[in-house]
């Protein structure tokens, strides 16, 4: 056995690559690696530095332009089998690669987007296209059909329609698709980037089984750190080039480096950064339950400590502003009176507060969506309607209770409610924004919405709106404005888009999964942009987020939305204290959460912090205490 | 607005005519919609309708569902009934004003006539009803096999329609969100004259085309790194079947076009003194 794993399976030799147009750039600059078989790689690095180029020359969708790629010892530069060595009876274990295009059968990718990858309506028949195209027998594709479905946990899904199914079990359909043409290796090209963290969680358990039990060699292209800890395996890429090589425990030792590769560190790196800055020497580990083992062992057991203070409660009877938002008995059902109808909304109440950064969780599908598009009118409460009219009220039963929604001075339950100007005053950003850019320049597409509201500004007035809130967005009002938004780039088209919102000034913004798809330091400056906006232009932020991590280091208050209803609602350090019930929900906690039940196992409570920094200082705080003690 | 999860119009329980082979009841339809035409006289045309009525209760489907589908066709129909009572034609006049003449023949022909079309789109309708897009695809594919003896690109066009399916309700979802986004803008898509919706469209149609293009690129590398390489030594993984409900099926519409085509030639004797009042002529 050992012999068969050190086989190479995959063999890059100073391979470049650019695509045409591109000038000179090289996606892939003298790339060199080499897989093994059974091994699972992952590969990360910022958006463009050459990752998913790596994925196409691996599975012959590209050709490298000089260097040799070998898979499976079979040059795919040249077009021909690498070597007179590779006699059959040596390579038993190996498959023999007849030509380019036979590769696709040994190597198998699953992409980004899950809705771009299934061509059929049923899954089963989507399943079967793989085997379908190489020409196995009807009875072969049947059982693999089944062995594939069943390695993605899917079985029970064999008749259903794609398109129903959430993020993650689409994509899981994608992995079983891959896998029924039975390949040696699986690439997974960002295909968790569009997940949701359950989603998410949900595709790296297939692919770690597929790795463990099947013995598949795992190539995971990703920019979530957390995964690529997850790997044999870690190698980093920077413009076009491998920059960094090793178990993913060495390639986070070396924090400053990555940062210099526009690499974020994975946070528990950056909490484990802080805390041995205060000296509490703790080693570099990847996993919330040993860093937990780490502090307990420094610490005295049976701390205790907890942020809440019975002070903390009296915040609810605050005086009202212009801009509160107020929900009653909010209910909404999708496609009513046909046999598809589906409640999204059951009855939800809530208030966001003048000033908040709230925060709204939960899973795909929760209504959470549904729930926000109410806030500026893109669904109608029922009453403020066109045709609606007073249903009579037999006598003696109860008026049914409709809802109502407030919105600062706004009635939204009113028909009369002018609902341009509601429009204009409460922003909403859509979930991958870029994709509803649509003029010509940026400047046209910024001021569509300016323009739309107020007819008759003047020109001066729409230019210095829309340079405002371009620069506002962080980009060069001279240099963008006159460019195509469809010739920027995915930070800055996101930039763009939001600055086509935030143009008409709005005291709400609500923005939905605003940093879905960017790599983490996107995440990061469209966070910082968030902020900048909250202080400066913007009374109250409303984020629809499904990362925990994210709610837990900006909101100053989140609700959970489960099943239509808001299950729980405060702020995010008593929020998250009541683990149980989240993970109970299926949600994620915090890593600081994580880490908090870790060392409850040793005895050590620690409660209400799940800021990262304030986790570390009150960590460091009882380790300085002991200490001095 | 489009606002339905679904699309088409299949109703999902189990019955008798769900389960039937797609390709049977799409031959079934045809030889329906022959025998309507072929019907001459109104007990041919109450043949079809006893064939009708006995699929829909057979489908399980909702009578209303079933009716609801000539509401498309309604005005059509209203207006094709009257230009017919107006102006068919015939012999024994009844009533005359301008150039409006009435005889009895075409009040005969206005009624089988509506009831007709009446038939047909309820025919038709059960057929979606009871079909799912997916399994009418795969019923028109093998159907046209034959086809592919004279070249025809069957497969590819079969792929093209699953395809096409498939990306329905994907890009349903894409415009409903681009519609919402561009309404959070500020646009207007409900008021305006005709000029000002068609301009009002524009700031919808430009991100779905971009971004069918932009899917329809990354579906053609998933297939290309799914081994597809055309119809060339592919195989089917679904094969359709007959049973014994598609030799029922077969059974009762060959029995109807019979039935019909004997009414047509036997109708005069059965009771000669109506027969008259119920042919078209």
């Amino acid at each position: 056995m050992s012999e068969e794993t050190s086989e190479n399976v995959i063999s890059f030799e100073n391979v470049k690559f650019s695509y045409p147009g591109a000038q000179g750039v090289y996606a892939l600059n003298g790339v060199s690696l080499t897989v093994r078989r059974g091994e699972f790689l992952s590969v990360i690095g910022h958006n463009g530095s050459g990752k998913s180029t790596l994925a196409r020359l691996v599975n012959g969708l590209l050709t490298a332009e000089s260097g040799k790629v070998c898979v499976f010892g079979y040059n795919l530069t040249e077009d021909k089998p690498e070597s007179e060595e590779s006699v059959p009876g040596q390579n038993n274990g190996s498959v023999l690669v007849k030509s380019a295009r036979d590769v696709r059968t040994h190597v198998g990718v699953v992409f980004q987007n899950p809705d771009n990858q299934t061509v059929a309506s049923i899954v089963e028949d989507d399943v079967a296209f793989g085997p379908e195209n190489i020409g196995i027998e009807r009875e072969e594709i049947g059982k693999r059909i089944d062995w594939a479905l069943k390695a993605v946990g899917m079985e029970e899904y064999r008749h259903a329609t794609p398109a129903r199914l959430s993020g993650g079990q689409k994509q899981r359909i994608a992995v079983a698709g891959v896998l029924a043409i039975k390949p040696e290796i699986i690439i997974l090209d960002e295909s968790t980037a569009m997940l949701d963290p359950k989603g998410r969680r949900e595709v790296m358990e297939v692919v770690r089984n597929l790795n463990k039990r099947e013995h598949m060699t795992v190539i995971l292209i990703t920019h979530f750190m957390e995964e690529a800890l997850l790997a044999d395996r870690t190698v980093v890429m920077n413009r076009g080039e491998i920059v960094l090589s090793g178990t993913p425990e060495e390639i986070f030792e070396s924090g400053d480096k990555l940062e210099a590769y526009n690499l974020c560190l994975p946070r528990i790196s950056g909490i484990i950064g802080a805390l041995n800055a205060a000296g509490m020497d703790i080693k570099p580990v990847l996993r919330s339950d040993e860093l937990a083992e780490e502090i307990s062992r420094k610490l005295p057991a049976g701390t205790s400590f907890s942020a809440f203070s019975d002070e903390d409660n009296t915040d609810e009877a605050e005086a009202p502003h212009d801009w509160d938002i107020d929900i009653k008995n909010l209910t909404f059902t999708y496609s009513k009176k046909s046999p598809f109808a589906t409640k999204a909304l059951k009855g939800v109440n809530l208030h966001i507060g003048e000033g908040e950064f709230f925060g709204i969780i939960g899973h795909t599908g929760s209504g959470k969506s549904t729930l926000v598009q109410h806030l500026n009118a893109l669904i109608k409460l029922p009453q403020a309607g066109k045709r609606y009219r007073k249903k009579r009220v037999k006598k003696g039963s109860p008026a049914p209770e409709l809802p109502e929604i407030t919105v600062g001075q706004f009635d939204l339950s009113s028909k009369k409610c002018d609902f341009k100007s509601l429009r204009a005053s409460v922003g909403m950003v859509f979930q991958y924004p870029e994709y509803q850019l649509f003029a010509e320049t940026v400047f046209a597409d910024v001021a569509f919405g300016l323009k739309n509201f107020n007819k008759n500004l003047g020109k001066e007035e729409i230019e210095k709106a829309v340079r405002d809130s371009i620069e506002m967005v962080g980009l060069d009002y001279n240099e963008v404005k006159d460019k195509s938004p469809f010739d920027l780039s995915g930070g800055q088209k996101r930039r763009v888009a939001i600055a086509g919102v935030i143009v008409t000034r709005p005291g709400i913004l609500i923005l939905d999964e605003p940093a879905a798809g960017l790599d983490p330091l996107g995440k990061k400056e469209i966070m910082e942009l968030l902020h900048k906006l909250h202080r400066e232009w913007c009374k109250t932020v409303i984020i629809v987020s499904h990362d925990m991590d994210e709610v837990a280091e900006n909101c100053t208050r989140a609700a959970v939305i489960a099943d239509g209803e808001v299950v729980m609602c405060d702020k995010p350090d008593r929020l998250f204290a009541k683990h149980d019930k989240l993970l109970s929900l299926g949600l994620d906690v915090p890593l600081t959460v994580k880490i908090c039940r870790g060392l409850e196992k040793h005895g050590i409570r620690i409660e209400g912090v799940c800021e990262p920094e304030k986790f570390a200082s009150v960590i460091t705080g009882i380790y300085g205490g002991k200490s001095n003690a | 607005m489009l606002n339905d999860v679904t699309f088409g119009q299949y109703y999902p329980v189990k019955s008798f005519v769900h389960k039937a082979d797609p390709r049977i009841k799409l031959l079934a339809l045809i030889a329906y919609i022959v025998a309507l035409f072929l019907a001459k006289n109104f007990y041919g045309l109450a043949l079809c309708f006893i064939v009708l009525a006995a699929t829909v209760i057979a489908s399980r489907v909702p009578l209303g569902s079933v009716l609801r589908s000539v509401k498309a066709v309604l005005v059509l129909l209203i207006f094709t009934a009257v230009l017919n009572l107006f102006f068919h034609g015939g012999e024994h006049l009844l009533a005359h004003w301008w150039i409006i003449k009435i005889y009895r023949e075409s009040i005969i022909f206005t009624v089988f006539f509506v009831f007709r079309l009446f038939f047909l789109v309820m025919g038709s309708a059960l057929l979606t009803l009871t079909t799912t897009p997916v399994e009418l695809t795969d019923g028109i594919e093998n159907l046209l096999t034959p086809l592919k003896w004279v070249r025809f690109p069957v497969h590819e066009l079969a792929l093209i329609m699953s395809i096409a399916l498939r990306f329905i309700p994907t890009l349903i979802d894409e415009t409903n969100r681009i519609i919402s986004a561009q309404k959070a803008r500020g646009a207007d898509f409900e008021s305006g004259n005709i000029f000002k919706r068609i301009k009002a469209v524009v700031p919808i149609l430009i991100p779905l085309l971009i971004s069918a293009f932009r899917r329809a690129e990354e579906l053609g590398d998933a297939m290309d790194a799914r081994c597809y390489s055309g119809s060339k030594n592919r195989t089917k993984y679904k094969k359709l079947k007959f049973g014994w409900r598609d030799l029922i099926c077969f059974l009762l519409f060959a029995a109807l076009i019979t039935g019909v085509v004997l009414f047509n030639v036997y109708a005069a004797q059965i009771w000669p003194w109506a027969y008259e009042f119920i042919r078209i002529s």
